[in-house]
């Protein structure tokens, strides 16, 4: 325990100009950001793959076509909308995969951290509560949607090339035109409907993450459990099932507002460019929508109690 | 100077259990004060009411704040090893630096780096690839690059090897601690650190047993090293605890002088450990 010269020499005197300030909030923000990413690498990974594998289809993949839809193909207009469906078809599953490891995702994150016990270091931090758990939301509600929403668009020129040069090869018809008019209208219909989806379940990622923030152990089971469980025990005890249908409303509802059912792209006779959608789809609606505000105002309110939960949870 | 900690009555029961009861102490600034006490003594409910990690009855003041409402704000001076390997396991050494040095506006990068270089800790490495001696100098080298007010470590090395044990102690002390610093530690090895101490504060059942700066001990305690056979006469001084090993008696008395004491055997100033175990033996008896 002997104190000698050399090593406090060793050290250099301490510097007294350390900013004594708190971080800037962005800075702070795009650190809880990345560390989420660092942790959690299935919210990039999981979106990545999926793309690879959708590139590597575009490159192998045989297309095989009923004549009849073939012949319906003819003149650029229908070539331009074959094109702009691709371009929707194609983030289907980029946006499926996003959502589904941002779920576990937020299930998880408030979970993880008292489970391997790093909350206290995360708390030795001058970090509050408040904004630990706003940054998870932020990954899930803005960070996941926005950042599905490029990959799906550079996946899609990526699709384009690789499928194009098959047709200058000759191995694959032409069945599809490019249209930057059509493509920017695709994408604006992408855009709009992934900021009401996050709009539209933003309660539910709040109920996720304050199952994540509650639960002992388990999160997943006690998550699913009320959702299953109320609807069954509502129609053994009273035979109705409202329950039921507000989940289902609160899962589906947002396609229902949109008036997905109302955009028929493909029929026997042509084939509609998804930027079509743009005068279909109800988003004047769906923003208007009581419902939509009520939710947010849950998710609110969940996001609130999770933060006043995380409080005092510690490793014990 | 006002004081680091002020605490006055805190209390703090889970259920039927009381962790704390009436517990009051200051710690003032640059003291190293040693919190000790037995398993479950309330130790760590202290060290969390004085993180604001715990919610509790009673007065407490840490660095002027109130750790429950103000505990953004004090997270900023104060620094915590709560435990051994609480890093996340997925979290790379560099990932680390770049997480503190994006939230704490004092944290200096290149003080941990040079720390690092020094040991066998690999930027790249991931905690989990690390031992356990090794996750606490990472730790470590994040608490020293922190230009914190007040550090506060519980059992910072359990479970580690005596070369881990003795380096954390001699950098936490050569590198760290300087007259404008408290540190505040509990740990069961009270005899390899007691020299660090100033302070001690020895907690038992949820009470403070004793609080008293190391330098007044001499003058409050004395250990009294006797042969058997004088010993009931030693008695009638009323030691507070005595042994017997080998044939020799040991024992310890509070407020007695060395005129008193002395012609019965060898009187000394006892140990720290020696001191923790008498009093809290000693207390235990009827």
């Amino acid at each position: 325990m002997s104190s000698t010269l050399a090593d406090t020499a060793g050290e250099g005197p301490r510097s007294d100009t350390t900013p004594t300030a708190a971080k800037g909030l962005i800075e702070t923000l795009v650190t809880l950001v990345r560390r989420e990413l660092w942790e959690h690498r299935a919210l990039w990974l999981a979106p990545l793959i999926v793309a690879g594998l959708l590139a590597l289809c575009a490159a192998i993949g045989r297309v095989h076509m009923q004549v009849e839809d073939s012949a319906v193909i003819h003149g650029e207009a229908q070539r331009v909308a074959v094109f702009t469906i691709i371009q929707a078809v194609l983030a289907i599953p980029l946006y499926l995969v996003a959502m589904l490891v941002a779920g576990f995702y937020l299930l998880d994150c408030l979970y993880a951290e008292r489970k391997d016990r790093s909350i206290l270091f995360w708390k030795s931090l001058p970090v509050s509560d408040a904004l630990t758990v706003s940054a998870k939301m932020l990954v899930a509600l803005v960070v996941v949607p926005l950042g599905v929403f490029a990959l799906a668009l550079v996946a899609h020129l990526l699709f384009t090339a690789i499928l194009g040069a098959r047709v200058l090869f000759g191995t694959l018809p032409p069945i599809f035109s490019w249209s930057t008019y059509e493509w920017a209208r695709t994408e604006t219909v992408m855009l709009l409907v992934t900021v009401l989806a996050v709009l539209w379940y933003a309660p539910l990622a709040a109920y996720l993450l304050l199952m994540s923030v509650w639960v002992r152990r388990g999160p997943m089971l006690w998550a699913t459990l009320p959702l299953v469980l109320g609807p069954v025990l509502e129609w053994v005890a009273f035979g109705t099932r409202h329950l039921m249908d507000f989940i289902n409303y609160r899962i589906n509802g947002i396609w229902w507002l949109l008036g997905v059912q109302h955009t028929q792209l493909i029929t026997k006779h042509e084939v509609r460019a998804v930027g079509t959608a743009l005068g279909v789809l109800d988003f004047r609606g769906v923003l208007t929508s009581i419902d939509l505000w009520l939710g947010l105002a849950v998710a609110a309110a969940l996001v609130y109690v999770t933060i006043r939960m995380r409080r005092y949870r510690d490793d014990s | 100077m006002t004081a680091v900690v002020e605490a006055r009555g805190l209390t703090k029961h889970y259920g039927a259990t009381r962790a704390l009861e009436d517990v009051s102490f200051s710690v003032e600034a640059g003291r190293i004060v040693g919190l000790i006490g037995p398993n479950g003594a309330g130790k760590t409910t202290a060290l969390k009411a004085i993180l604001g990690l715990t919610t509790f009855t009673g007065e407490l003041r840490v660095l002027g704040l109130d750790p429950c409402r103000e505990r953004d704000a004090l997270m900023r001076e104060v620094c915590f090893i709560a435990d051994v390997a609480v890093l996340p396991r997925w979290l790379r050494v560099s990932q680390a630096l770049d997480f503190v040095e994006g939230v704490h506006p004092r944290f200096d990068r290149t003080v941990a780096e040079n720390f690092l270089t020094k040991t066998d800790i690999h930027m790249a490495s991931r905690v989990r690839e690390l031992s356990k001696g090794m996750v606490t100098q990472l730790h470590l080298a994040l608490v020293l690059a922190i230009d914190a007010r007040l550090l506060v470590l519980d059992e910072p090395t359990l479970g580690l090897d005596l070369l881990y044990r003795r380096s954390f102690y001699d950098t936490l002390l050569n590198d760290y601690f300087d007259k404008q610093r408290t540190i505040l530690l509990t740990t069961h090895q009270v005899e390899e650190v007691e020299n660090l101490f100033t302070d001690v504060i020895f907690i038992n059942h949820g009470r403070v047993a004793l609080n008293a700066a190391v330098e007044d001990l001499p003058a409050r305690y004395q250990q009294l090293n006797l042969a058997a056979e004088q010993a009931e006469r030693a008695r009638a001084l009323q030691p507070f605890y005595e042994r017997e090993v080998f044939g020799r008696v040991s024992m310890y008395f509070e407020g007695r002088t060395a005129e008193e004491l002395g012609r019965y055997g060898e009187l000394r100033t006892p140990s720290i450990a020696d001191l923790f175990v008498a009093k809290m033996q000693g207390n235990a008896r009827p």
